[in-house]
């Protein structure tokens, strides 16, 4: 019982959640609102990962300050498979459904260029480097800069993202979209755009969920593939497209892992994570706060 | 006289099945033009491939002179031509304002969007008491009266009314009519499909029958109402 009230655990498990909530609101982008299922985009995170981790051993620059690089080089892969992979897609594809199948296929292709790209450019070995771990206590509780700083920045975002979303023409434009395609073409939105768009935030988000990610704990090529899993796992819980419902889900999920990890072991954490996903999907598929798409 | 909207021998359908064989239809400015046909004659095909939703595979689509039957829709939309469409396709989960927001997202009509919006909230003022309300929980009419309103902050040029009085009561069918002419004073022309056919030559300058995709009888709002074909065809004597 002492150990579920540490401050120690309940920090760390919004450590973890607000990176989940960030990395399911950049899914939401590509898959809550385009419906692509994108699988690789943990491997993203992955990809934002190392980019904070070579900026920082190379070039000395704090990831903190390289935000604004890495998500740019995460969008620009985001907007180049946008134009190479999925624009054609997207106009020529007309059922949700087959959109979904395809975009599944492509996106595990991406997923493994990615793995195995980065796996030949940096090996496999799990790699970390040590910036702002100054401990800071507060009470009983030490918290490390780098994940205090991580909490705080991922929940700035995705709050940022939200409030976005919520008052922006843009944001309307996309939930206009989700709600009919051919309305949202004959007011005027130019849905191509809005979808890039997408591409480049979703993409971007995933860059600073990877590069936040970096300083909390190792990171190596394989490491984007349960994040993925944690993504779909907070859409799904929070609703598809819906991105406040998908905030609340990510810190849920990042309470449940790091309770059930302190209770039982941390080699149950993938299948602790699967285990939600199946339940998820298996008792309210249509989301704990989203209402069904229609 | 070049008409404002000229539809020249407009051919298109779903995949192979053709529905629209080579129809023509010129739509002057400031006028109310009829687009009349029975349940499946393609009406709804006509006013989606003018507004980009659908392709159009052969002929062309003029508007001021300029080919827009290769424009991608919000574009159409851009230069004026705006649809209400069939089933109004209001955005269910958005609230009234924010439909209207949507309305006027084009860049021309976005920096006139609060004189517009007044405009609207003037014609339709139901609208104005539900503007927080959810599209999706207004009554049909109120749904309708929204649609036109979405169309109308697009700042249109030309506005295409395909059945705006489906599925409403005749007191509030007669009320949307009613307000069809005033829309002419906003400078636009309008282009409308109709059941009622008997009110919709009543305000119509100029009418085109569809029958089988292809242009069956024309004429003005006046010789269609006495012309038998017509009396035969939907006036039910
Ligand atoms: N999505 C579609 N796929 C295949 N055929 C279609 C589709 N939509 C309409 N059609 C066919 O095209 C023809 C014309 O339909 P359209 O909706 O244009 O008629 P309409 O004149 O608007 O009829 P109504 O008065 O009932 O609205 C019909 O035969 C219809 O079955
Ligand atoms: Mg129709």
């Amino acid at each position: 019982m002492d150990l579920l009230l540490s401050p120690q655990l309940l920090f760390s498990a919004l450590v973890l959640g607000s990176l989940y909530a960030l990395i399911g609101v950049g899914l939401n982008f590509v898959y809550g609102t385009i419906r692509l299922l994108n699988i690789a985009h943990g491997d993203l995170v992955m990809i934002g990962a190392y980019a904070a981790f070579g900026l920082f051993t190379a070039l000395g620059l704090s990831p903190m300050f390289g935000l604004p690089l890495i998500a740019g080089i995460t969008a620009m892969i985001g907007a180049g498979l946008y134009f190479g992979l999925f624009k054609r897609q997207l106009e020529n594809t007309t059922s949700v459904e087959q959109l979904e199948a395809n975009s599944l296929l492509l996106f595990f292709g991406v997923s493994v260029i990615l793995q195995n790209t980065m796996a030949l450019l940096f090996t496999t070995s799990p790699r970390a480097y040590q910036h702002l771990d100054y401990v800071i206590s507060i009470g009983g509780l030490d918290m490390t800069l780098s994940r205090l700083l991580a909490l705080v920045v991922s929940l700035t975002i995705v709050f940022a993202i939200s409030m976005f979303l919520k008052f922006s023409i843009y944001g309307l434009g996309i939930s206009a979209i989700i709600q009919n395609r051919d309305a949202a073409k004959i007011v005027g939105i130019d849905v191509g755009r809005v979808q890039l768009g997408s591409f480049i935030l979703g993409f971007g988000v995933a860059g600073i969920a990877g590069a936040l990610v970096s300083l909390t704990e190792q990171i190596s090529p394989f490491m984007g593939f349960p994040f993925t899993i944690a993504a779909f796992v907070v859409i799904i819980l929070g609703g598809l497209g819906n991105i406040s419902g998908g905030i609340i889900a990510g810190i849920l999920l990042g309470f449940i892992e790091i309770y059930s990890v302190a209770l039982t072991s941390a080699t149950y954490r993938s299948i602790l994570i699967y285990g939600v996903f199946v339940a998820a999907i298996m008792l309210r598929p249509q989301g704990l706060f989203g209402k069904a798409q229609t | 006289m070049t008409a404002l909207l000229e539809i020249n021998d407009l051919g298109t359908g779903y995949g192979d099945v053709k529905v629209l064989h080579g129809v023509s239809i010129a739509l002057e400015k400031g006028k109310v033009t009829a687009v009349l046909g029975a349940n499946g004659a393609g009406k709804t095909t006509l006013f989606r491939t003018i507004a980009g939703l659908l392709p159009c595979m052969s002929g062309r689509v003029r508007f001021q002179g300029e080919d827009i039957g290769v424009l991608a829709s919000h574009k159409r939309v851009e230069k004026g031509v705006v649809l209400v469409p069939e089933g109004r396709l209001v955005f269910p989960d958005l609230t009234v304002a924010e439909n209207l927001r949507l309305g006027a997202i084009n860049v021309r009509a976005r920096a006139h969007s609060d004189d517009t919006l007044k405009t609207v909230m003037a014609l339709f003022p139901r609208l104005e008491e539900r503007k927080s309300q959810y599209a999706g929980t207004l009554s049909g009419g109120e749904q309708q009266m929204l649609a036109l309103g979405r169309g109308l902050m697009a700042m249109p040029r030309v506005l295409l009314l395909d059945e705006p009085t489906l599925g409403l009561a005749p007191g509030i069918a007669k009320q949307i009519f009613s307000t069809i002419p005033e829309l002419l004073d906003f400078g636009l022309s309008i282009l409308i499909a109709e059941q009622d056919v008997r009110s919709t030559l009543k305000i119509a300058d100029y009418g085109y029958v569809l029958e089988n995709g292809l242009v069956g009888i024309t004429g003005d709002g006046e010789s269609l109402v006495r012309s038998p074909l017509v009396a035969q065809a939907f006036l039910g004597h």
